[in-house]
């Protein structure tokens, strides 16, 4: 196990300079941040944008100053947002709660909704439900979440008034963004939990099981659902890193304070130390869940935790 | 922690539907989205017009300008220009305060300027406007002097907004530059209570304001970068007024078609053109810059892709700024003597021209795809080349690697064409990579030294008439800064800069 997690750490290290370092050099190549704040400023002439620049220091090399972002990156400093100067990390400690609470509560209408229909799907395999549902899925997953986000608002905020179009001011302000998230991870997750339990069903031991008088329940929830769960387990996992990615475009629309919000108007900015904190903090969420999923594994499997 | 428990109840909670909607439409209480977060309160730190529409209400100026735009007094109740224009002497308001109860004297005049000319200043892109002074003496606790380098025309205008608002000096001296960026203290009609970055900045009532106690007890302003999500809020009834620069053309009816909302607009002082490489390819030769002036049909753009938010223009100009001449007329719209002049030049039919736009504007990627139909029709394929933003501004413009013509947005808050013409025209600036002109250049140096302001219009007038003549960019419009705006918000005038002060305006019960 020691062996184990010192590998992964290493590993992290690696991912964080790797990403971090192309992050870093890439947004360098496209526009001056000096430039993004004199905007408008009228009659700035070059020794202003030099002044500014030494301010931010940009006048270094690229190697030190991405050197200076990792020794911050060794005592959790990120530096400052070129944008008025507050720390990355008060901007990150803001955004990060906001992201991850969504970014659950996408997953949990997922999982809520995808295992019983899943499960309704693959028991009367072909028949009328199953088509039904594999209908939706379809048409879930050729759904752009952005398309939806904004139908969802036109339907619920504008001509409803029931939810706030936008912000995080509660548990309503969840629902939309959330449901958003949560239909199009459904239409993967249902497939996925059908064909899953097809497979299971299949073996002796659910025969056994029922032969054995099992109410049908006992031997779905009970028998079949568990032995499923070590595929379900890794891909809700690891779609949980993915949707970290994939929530900047729904944040966009909702105006959600997190993580997707800040980075892209970093990115618009140029505010290169508010993308580099992201980027980091992102990387190494992702590591951590991957290294999360190993360990449920052992947790749902006694086989894996004999090994 | 209050947060983060709202947040384990949103994930949990599940499915129990609750409706729980915050009333925004509360008595006395004014909800704006602004489109960015300038990060920092503080003056000197920031160029941003979504800094200063905020910051009008919690700073005062010396100077003061309104929507209206003339030069009224602020915290200087006059001032008069001595030894030739390069000292000005203020005479301050009595009795003001700052929101912390610190009193508004010359010494606070003083420190203002001193900090926004010395190292903190140096470090922002505020102090290149404020050069012209070289320094302020107190003469007494209500008078000062500026003493300037060489005079400096813009400078009373200047002192109305931006780097020149006036901050507390003790309030500074004791809590610091970092506290003040995110909790600033000034004299304004309103103060600043609570601020959360990114999100949203809260502001209430300054009873004691000079210019009398504003009739909103309190104002949000939510940051919403995505238009269709203001939009969305303003439809919903959560925000009072979208503040530009956020609506795009496309959006107009969906307002005004909507119960309770609609567009209001003023013209701004934002101007788009096309501006030539002058010095290579066909554009180089001034018959045919003309020519494709001449052939493009501006006013159906404007009608047509603008909505009619917009106004011809005949210098790169608005009719708002001085130095604009309302005799002056854009080159006609007359295809057939562009061909003429086409032929004169010898371009051939199918001659073709790089056009270098924003990548992200769509507004004008369909201007631009209009100019191209209409250079069609005079013989010339235009193909279009779309950059992003900064790579745009950053890269293509200033080291003149640019297609035969390009996108330039511009616009100073300041309403004068020096902002726009010197650093357009004058040899060897940023934004001028291929034209040098011995006698442009000394026009713009001459206006800069003029303290006459009839004499110095009328310079700045002959400017634009030179470049028209010369024909060194295509003028398209200026556009009309687009408001949105909720029935129940009463007073409400748009201000052209998008400064725009709360004092008077007013929510319906």
């Amino acid at each position: 196990m020691a062996k184990f997690l010192l590998y992964r750490i290493l590993q992290a290290i690696f991912v964080v300079v790797a990403v971090t370092l192309i992050v870093s050099f890439a947004i360098r190549l496209t526009g001056d941040p000096a430039v993004m704040l004199a905007q408008g400023a009228g009659s700035i002439t070059e020794a202003d944008l030099d002044r500014i620049r030494e301010a931010l220091g940009l006048n270094q090399s690229f190697l030190a100053q991405y050197i200076d972002f990792l020794r911050g990156l060794m005592v959790g400093d990120f530096g400052r947002s070129f944008m008025g100067g507050t720390p990355v990390s008060d901007l990150i400690g803001r955004a990060l709660p906001a992201t991850l609470a969504l970014a659950f509560a996408s997953l949990f209408v997922s999982i809520v909704v995808s295992i019983p229909l899943g499960i309704k799907a693959a028991v009367s395999r072909g028949k009328w439900p199953d088509q039904m549902i594999r209908i939706f899925s379809l048409i879930g997953l050729s759904f752009p979440n952005f398309w939806l986000a904004i139908m969802l608002v036109l339907l619920l905020s504008i001509t409803f008034n029931l939810l706030p179009p936008s912000g995080m001011e509660g548990f309503s302000s969840f629902i939309m963004p959330a449901a958003t998230m949560g239909i199009i991870l459904t239409a993967t997750n249902v497939r996925l939990v059908r064909t899953t339990m097809l497979d299971t069903l299949r073996s002796q031991y659910i025969m056994v099981a029922r032969a054995k008088g099992l109410s049908n329940t006992v031997v779905l929830y009970k028998h079949a659902l568990r032995n499923c769960s070590i595929p379900l387990i890794t891909y809700f996992g690891l779609q949980f890193g993915g949707l970290l990615g994939g929530i900047v475009v729904v944040e966009r629309v909702f105006n959600w304070p997190g993580l997707g919000t800040l980075a892209f108007e970093a990115v618009s900015a140029r505010d290169y130390p508010v993308l580099q904190g992201v980027i980091t903090v992102l990387s190494l969420m992702i590591i951590s869940i991957n290294l999360l999923v190993d360990i449920a594994y052992g947790l749902v499997d006694p086989r894996v935790r004999k090994e | 922690m209050k947060k983060n428990k709202r947040v384990l109840n949103g994930a949990i909670a599940g499915m129990a539907l609750s409706v729980a909607l915050s009333a925004s439409a509360q008595a006395g209480s004014l909800t704006i989205a602004s489109p960015q977060d300038p990060g920092s309160w503080d003056p000197i730190d920031t160029f941003l017009v979504n800094w200063a529409s905020v910051a009008t209400n919690i700073f005062d100026g010396l100077t003061y300008r309104g929507p209206d735009l003339e030069l009224v007094p602020g915290l200087a109740t006059e001032w008069e220009e001595l030894d030739d224009g390069t000292r000005i002497r203020f005479t301050l308001r009595e009795g003001v305060t700052f929101h912390n109860g610190e009193p508004f004297n010359a010494d606070a005049v003083k420190f203002t300027f001193d900090r926004l000319l010395g190292d903190e200043g140096a470090q922002g892109p505020q102090r290149s406007n404020y050069t012209a002074i070289e320094s302020v003496e107190v003469i007494d606790d209500y008078t000062v002097d500026f003493h300037l380098s060489e005079p400096d025309p813009v400078l009373l205008t200047k002192l109305a907004g931006y780097g020149a608002m006036i901050v507390p000096p003790a309030y500074l001296s004791e809590h610091g530059d970092d506290y003040f960026n995110t909790h600033p203290v000034g004299t304004g009609p309103f103060k600043v209570v609570a601020y959360n970055p990114r999100e949203d900045v809260q502001l209430e009532a300054f009873g004691e304001h000079w210019g009398g106690a504003p009739k909103l007890d309190e104002v949000t302003y939510r940051f919403i970068s995505e238009p269709s999500t203001a939009v969305a809020e303003l439809q919903a009834g959560r925000v009072d007024i979208v503040i530009p620069p956020t609506i795009p053309v496309g959006m107009i009816d969906t307002i005004n078609n909507h119960d309770g909302v609609s567009i209001v607009s003023v013209a701004s002082p934002t101007v788009e053109a096309m501006r030539f490489n002058t010095q290579s390819g066909i554009t180089a030769d001034e018959r045919v810059r003309k020519a494709m002036i001449m052939a493009v049909d501006r006013q159906a753009i404007i009608d047509a892709i603008l909505a009619g938010e917009g106004e011809m223009i005949a210098s790169f100009q608005g009719s708002q700024s001085f130095g604009s001449d309302p005799d002056m007329e854009p080159l006609p719209y007359d295809p057939q003597q562009a061909r003429q002049l086409l032929d004169e030049a010898g371009v051939e039919q199918g001659a073709t021209v790089q056009i270098d736009v924003r990548g992200n504007d769509a507004t004008f990627g369909e201007v631009a795809q209009v100019v191209a139909s209409y250079l069609q029709g005079v013989g010339i394929t235009a193909s279009i080349q779309p950059y992003e933003t900064n790579v745009l501004l950053n890269d293509i413009i200033p080291a003149g690697r640019t297609g035969e013509m390009f996108q330039q947005k511009w616009g100073g808050w300041t309403f004068d064409f020096d902002n726009t013409a010197y650093l357009m025209y004058h040899t060897g600036e940023r934004w001028n990579p291929y034209d040098s002109d011995a006698e442009l250049d000394e026009m713009l140096e001459a206006q800069r030294s003029i303290t006459d302001q009839g004499e110095r219009e009328a310079l700045l007038q002959a400017i634009a008439r030179y470049t028209q003549e010369r024909a060194l960019e295509m003028p398209l419009y200026s556009i009309n800064a687009l408001y949105g705006v909720s029935d129940r918000v009463e007073n409400f005038e748009p201000a052209p800069d998008n400064r725009m002060r709360l004092t008077d305006v007013d929510v319906a019960e």
